[in-house]
């Protein structure tokens, strides 16, 4: 058990999950039995129900994106060319942030293309760059014995967690229009200081999953989850730089590399 | 409906102390305040002291058993948060003074290792304080980011960056399962609110969402305290890293993560029964802890390398911690949480002293790592030789230690849950302390009965001595007199 | 076939959990670090769509659960940024060490 490479690790890992989710399988048939439909009547709905507004064009939207975000995720992880790889995944992305914005999420889809196809992965590409090594073998497992295991294994797991999520919706179709996508919100503070400062409650409309909403949510409710993501972010920062900067040795090699290629010159 | 009540700052006691020193030291770093890194050190030191006095100050004002919500929801504190910064910022205050004589000695000033460090205290803190899946997964993020960074921070060490790369994307992947396991927690209680899902459960009992949502969260939180089968980037991360990240990562990670299951498992998804209750939870993680307990000790038993051999104890001990979870899962009533953070404290004292001991023991030349390097320290130096004994018995659970006690209090507790439930689990786990008491003699025997090779040119460092007085001193007044901690956790 | 007219959100679900598969199986066949950290993206992406799905199923009766997802959701794009500029710092520094990136070949430490 000493001394995995790093994939054996990561396999090893996989493969508890897996034979959890088997142990959990035999709980699940329990648990699914007992199961009361509490969470199921709270999630209802037809996106692209003839009253949404969606119809046969949501539908065909929604094939679009799915077969190009999953094509996409299964053209990354088959490529050898890691800059293909890229690209696969700056295409996965961009149909991914369509699937948000058909779910009502329009400032997380232009987050979605900013931060993650804009910035991540032109991150990606930089350190490509650097590296600039072509990939020898490619695939972990190499008998034919271990990826099928690994295939039957991730199989059974989508299967289980698919029929899970299959469940999900009910059968009342819900209209959802424009109107009922309209959230009123009720600003007051119970802070009786605040208050008796002649604070009048605030009501204000906003259309859901807009700029506006999701800015009020960050700033009221999440404001301590908000302030506490900048510390995340400075660490990535800090420690990125820290250690990926040049050593002073490796330093002083480039200068002197430098220098000579200039005496040669 | 929205509120941000300024009172709700006053909570913030230990988080703010922690982030604030924590970005002074960046900048103190960043613009060459300080050439001197001894006086990041003492600046580090100073933050941990006023966040431990912020803590206990924030747990005098707290009635017992009560809590109070900050911010919306998004923080929960109560008493025993504020034992958990206590804990967390005292460790990461001894492993400065660690960390300092290390970096001087084998040459890797690093000086953002200070303020990662604190910042990472921070991210623990946020964990304990956590009343919200939100807060608990950036309070997860920032300490594992941070140490990522830390175990890499010797660059020129080969191992260093191996061991950091694995750590990295084993730990990658498992927040991925973290994350995913929170978002079918929402969708199973339309919140990701703590109290909000226990209280969404207790009406809605199972669904299979929220089965599958454990499944998740097990296999995430698994990776997080190393508990087999999720352990294996554990011994190269530990070897790889400088020894005082290592002791970081035992001691405050470990805790830190221990204290992130007693809000999700024990305090959201609570209330379970086994075998096979209504989550599953604990019965999976009764499995998991015997071959845990199992697995780690006679791992331990082959290791030559110190270590590895205390990557493979702490594997151990988080299989004993688990215990206790579950039997604070299984009988809230109990005294199984009080049990946990008893052990917690003990562990982290043992741990820190130990790595102390290591980094004491090794120099530039020859760091000392082997348990063959260790012969005749008993001889050569009675004074490190006797502390580092303390640090193993406590760690075996043999008295007069802090150890000792913690491990009897938490089977005890465990034994009286549910009429005995517990019983073959608490039979396995005192199988296992005597299993492990072999491999820890090891390394006494190897102190006092074998002949030395080569001088002893132990650091000659006043803070290093410090750390290992005081855990020696804790270890010892654990053991002796656990009355007055056990107040402090409210039995 | 009104499987494939209706649109529910079951279909996004079921889509997130196949996108999850898919990155799960990329992490345990691949062995470029690179590639791994890709396909862990994907892991997180997946899990997004999970939420953003379930937020838009509260969206019609519970307003304030559907915008604690989207508020999730955003937290999580920013941690993912955050983690994959460390992981490839460390990518970088492994590269650095020993001029290449293959995780296999990765075996100094031993017992």
């Amino acid at each position: 058990m000493s001394n995995l490479p790093i994939s054996k690790c990561l396999s090893w890992f996989g493969v508890s999950a897996l034979a959890i989710s088997v142990v959990f399988g035999f709980d699940l048939s329990i648990a699914a039995a007992a199961a009361d439909h509490a969470a199921e009547s709270t999630v209802n709905t037809f996106i692209s129900d003839e009253k949404g507004g969606g119809g046969k064009g949501a539908a065909f939207v929604f094939w679009i994106f799915a077969l190009s975000s999953l094509g996409g995720a299964i053209f990354v992880i088959t490529r050898n060319n890691m800059v293909t790889a890229v690209m696969g995944m700056v295409g996965t992305f961009f149909a991914i942030a369509g699937l948000y914005l058909m779910l009502y999420a329009s400032f997380l889809a232009v987050m979605q293309v900013l931060v993650y196809a804009g910035a991540i992965m032109v991150l990606f590409v930089f350190v490509i760059m650097i590296l600039n090594r072509p990939e020898d073998e490619p695939w972990v497992m190499h008998g034919i014995l271990g990826k099928g295991v690994a295939a039957l294994g991730l199989l059974y797991l989508f299967k289980r967690l698919a029929g899970i999520l299959w469940e999900v919706k009910d059968v009342q179709p819900l209209v959802l229009d424009k109107a009922a996508l309209n959230v009123d919100v009720v600003l007051n503070h119970s802070d009786p200081a605040l208050a008796a400062g002649a604070v009048e409650a605030i009501t204000r409309t906003y259309e859901f999953g807009s700029v506006e909403g999701v800015g009020y949510t960050l700033f009221s409710k999440y404001l301590f989850p908000f302030e506490a993501v900048s510390i995340v972010l400075l660490v990535a920062v800090v420690g990125a730089i820290a250690i990926a900067r040049p050593t002073e040795e490796e330093s002083a090699e480039d200068a002197a590399e430098a220098e000579a290629a200039k005496e040669a010159s | 409906m929205i509120t941000i009540v300024p009172n709700d700052f006053l909570y913030l006691g230990p988080l703010a102390v922690l982030t604030l020193v924590g970005l002074l030291l960046i900048l103190a770093e960043a613009f060459a305040i300080a050439r001197s890194r001894r006086f990041l050190m003492q600046l580090t030191v100073a933050g941990c002291v006023m966040a431990v006095i912020a803590s206990i100050y924030t747990w005098r004002s707290l009635e017992p058993g009560g809590h109070v919500t900050a911010f919306s929801g998004m923080l929960l504190v109560d008493r025993m948060s504020m034992f958990l910064c206590t804990l967390f910022a005292g460790i990461t205050g001894l492993i400065a003074m660690l960390g300092a004589a290390h970096q001087h000695e084998y040459n890797w000033q690093v000086g953002e290792f200070y303020g990662l460090m604190l910042l990472a205290a921070a991210g623990m803190c946020m964990i304990a304080m956590a009343g919200d899946l939100i807060t608990i997964f950036i309070g997860i993020e920032t300490m594992s980011l941070a140490v990522y960074v830390m175990t890499a921070a010797r660059r020129r060490s080969r191992a260093g960056s191996e061991g950091a790369i694995k750590y990295f994307l084993v730990g990658a992947f498992a927040s991925g399962f973290l994350v995913y396991g929170m978002a079918l927690l929402y969708g199973a209680t339309g919140t990701t609110n703590l109290q909000g899902i226990s209280r969404a459960l207790a009406v809605t009992h199972s669904s299979s969402l929220t089965v599958a949502a454990i499944f998740m969260l097990i296999i995430a939180f698994g990776f997080k305290i190393a508990a087999i089968p999720f352990h294996m980037w554990a011994p190269d991360a530990y070897e790889g890293a400088p020894t005082p990240v290592t002791a970081f990562m035992a001691a405050a990670v470990k805790s830190a993560a221990i204290a992130g299951m007693i809000r999700v498992f024990v305090q959201a998804l609570g209330g379970d029964v086994v075998p096979f209750g209504q989550m599953g939870w604990s019965s999976i993680f009764a499995i998991i802890a015997a071959i845990t307990m199992t697995v780690g000790n006679i791992g331990a038993l082959r290791q030559n390398n110190i270590k590895r051999m205390l990557a493979y104890s702490s594997v151990a001990h988080a299989g004993v911690l688990l215990v206790g979870l579950i039997t604070a899962g299984i009988a809230p009533e109990g005294e199984g949480l009080a049990s946990v953070l008893y052990y917690l404290l003990a562990y982290s004292v043992a741990t820190v002293g130990a790595f102390g001991v290591v980094v004491w023991i090794g120099n530039r030349d020859r760091e000392r790592v082997l348990i063959s390097d260790w012969y005749g320290l008993g001889a050569a130096n009675p004074a490190a030789a006797m502390v580092m004994t303390l640090f193993m018995l406590s760690f075996a659970g043999i008295p007069p230690t802090g150890g000792f006690f913690a491990k009897f209090f938490l089977f005890k507790s465990a034994l009286m849950a549910q009429d005995g439930a517990l019983m073959w689990l608490v039979i396995v786990g005192v199988l296992n302390s005597m299993i492990s008491i072999f491999y820890y003699l090891k390394v006494v025997m190897a102190m006092y009965f074998r002949e030395a090779t080569g001088e002893f040119k132990p650091l000659n460092s006043g803070a290093v001595t410090f750390v290992l007085v005081a855990c020696g001193f804790l270890v010892l007044q654990m053991g002796m007199m656990p009355s007055r901690w056990l107040s402090y956790l409210g039995v | 076939m009104s499987v494939f007219y209706d649109i529910t959100v079951s279909h996004f679900l079921v889509l997130a959990a196949a996108l999850f598969t898919v990155g799960i199986a990329g992490v345990l066949l691949r062995r470029n670090a690179l590639i791994v950290m890709m396909s862990i993206e994907l892991m997180l992406n997946a899990a997004n769509i999970t939420v953003l799905a379930f937020s838009r199923g509260f969206a019609g009766n519970n307003h304030e659960a559907a915008y604690q997802g989207q508020a999730f959701a955003l937290t999580v794009i920013a941690i993912a940024a955050a983690e994959a500029a460390v992981g490839l710092a460390i990518v970088v520094t492994v590269f650095r060490t020993r001029r290449h990136s293959d995780i296999d070949r990765l075996t100094m430490l031993k017992n």
